[in-house]
């Protein structure tokens, strides 16, 4: 006896649902690691004295760190709209016939909000000084 | 020279070399065909030794349930005009073991249905008569007691695959059908037995998309929790 090719495993195959699902989960992890990488970089001055949180500082300031910036900004309103998404689909909120455009409303407010974090990020990203 | 289709069937024989693979075949095809209509021809010209589950041919039995060219689909309902190029890649339901080819062993499916006590319950001492319902109790149930007992969603469900514990979308599909329906006294215990499972689901969807029949398992799922909520917040009930 053997176990049926696992065809619907292929990520082509995913439905939506499925995408955020995963995704919740990859967010979620993303999420976790930069709070313990946030706690270690702001007690820096404390750990290794503020002539090392000066350095991480600015090379946190650099285009690299801001544009990954961006990213751990979509995961943040990924994470949380989708999660909105979720506890309404738990109250009985368009889970019977509108869990479609609920699904596209909710990206589409979450991308939205990323258009207006990339606008008001891009000078910095493509090298405008941080602090005069 | 006529139309034709193209198969691409899983195989799987534990009886000869035992390695799955797949075999190409070419049927001749004319409008109106089915996946499983494709099948039989192969059974009757090619390939006598391919064996799959098949009955009623016009998606109520839930025989034929298969993973159809990236879907769960019943292949007596799947044209293949549908398909692109038509082609069709057969597979069994994936997550469920194979017995040979495209038969699979359907016993962890129906293990988790009887878990669930898939029939009414009337009050005690029963009644003597026939039990009514008004049309409006009956429209309760309405889509939510199409199920086919197919195992698409089962199949589909990515919590069936890693938590052999959960009864699986069918199974809470069925309760709910149970429990929300005016004839049936049992709401109590059926909420203790789905307990830990209705709680497990995470809203994928994939039942939902995956049922031939279309019924939002989804939202009975949903509906369940709303009942034990409730039934738990009646703390003086308890």
């Amino acid at each position: 006896m053997r176990t049926a090719r696992y065809a619907d495993r292929w990520p082509g195959n995913y439905r939506a649902g499925m995408w955020m699902w995963l995704l919740h989960r990859i967010s979620g992890v993303v999420l976790v690691l930069y709070g313990i990488t946030h706690v270690i970089v702001i007690s820096s001055a404390r750990t290794w004295g503020p002539g090392t949180f000066d350095r991480v500082l600015e090379r946190l300031g650099s285009p690299l760190f801001l544009a990954l910036d961006v990213l751990l900004v979509w995961a943040v309103l990924f994470h949380a709209f989708n999660g909105i998404r979720c506890l309404l689909l738990d109250l009985g909120i368009g889970v019977r016939r509108h869990h479609k455009p609920l699904f596209w409303a909710m990206m589409a407010i979450a991308v939205a909000l990323l258009v207006v974090n990339v606008v008001v990020w891009a000078p910095y990203i493509l090298g405008k000084p941080l602090a005069e | 020279m006529t139309e034709q289709a193209t198969l691409y069937v899983f195989r799987y024989d534990p009886d000869a070399d035992g390695t799955p693979h797949f075999d190409r075949f070419t049927v001749p095809w004319q409008k109106g065909m089915t996946v499983l209509d494709g099948l039989y021809h192969v059974l009757d010209h090619q390939d006598g030794s391919l064996s799959f589950r098949a009955s009623c041919r016009e998606g109520v039995c839930g025989s034929c349930a298969m993973y159809i060219s990236g879907a769960y689909r019943l292949a007596c309902q799947t044209l293949l005009e549908n398909l692109p190029g038509r082609e069709a890649t057969v597979n069994p339901l994936p997550h469920l073991p194979v017995l040979k080819d495209l038969v699979v062993d359907m016993e962890p499916f129906f293990r988790q249905y009887q878990r669930i006590m898939p029939y009414l319950k009337p009050s005690e001492p029963p009644p003597d008569k026939e039990l009514l319902q008004s049309p409006k109790q009956r429209h309760v149930l309405n889509i939510h007691i199409d199920c086919i007992l197919c195992a698409a969603c089962h199949s589909a469900c990515p919590l069936t695959w890693a938590d052999k514990d959960f009864v699986g979308p069918m199974a809470l599909n069925k309760a709910y059908r149970f429990a929300a329906d005016s004839r049936d006294a049992a709401r109590k215990e059926r909420m203790r037995l789905i307990d830990p499972s209705v709680w497990k689901c995470h809203t994928v969807f994939n039942c939902t998309e995956a049922c031939p029949k279309s019924i939002p398992i989804t939202t009975a799922i949903e509906s369940l929790r709303h009942m034990a909520l409730v039934q738990r917040l009646k703390f003086w009930q308890r």
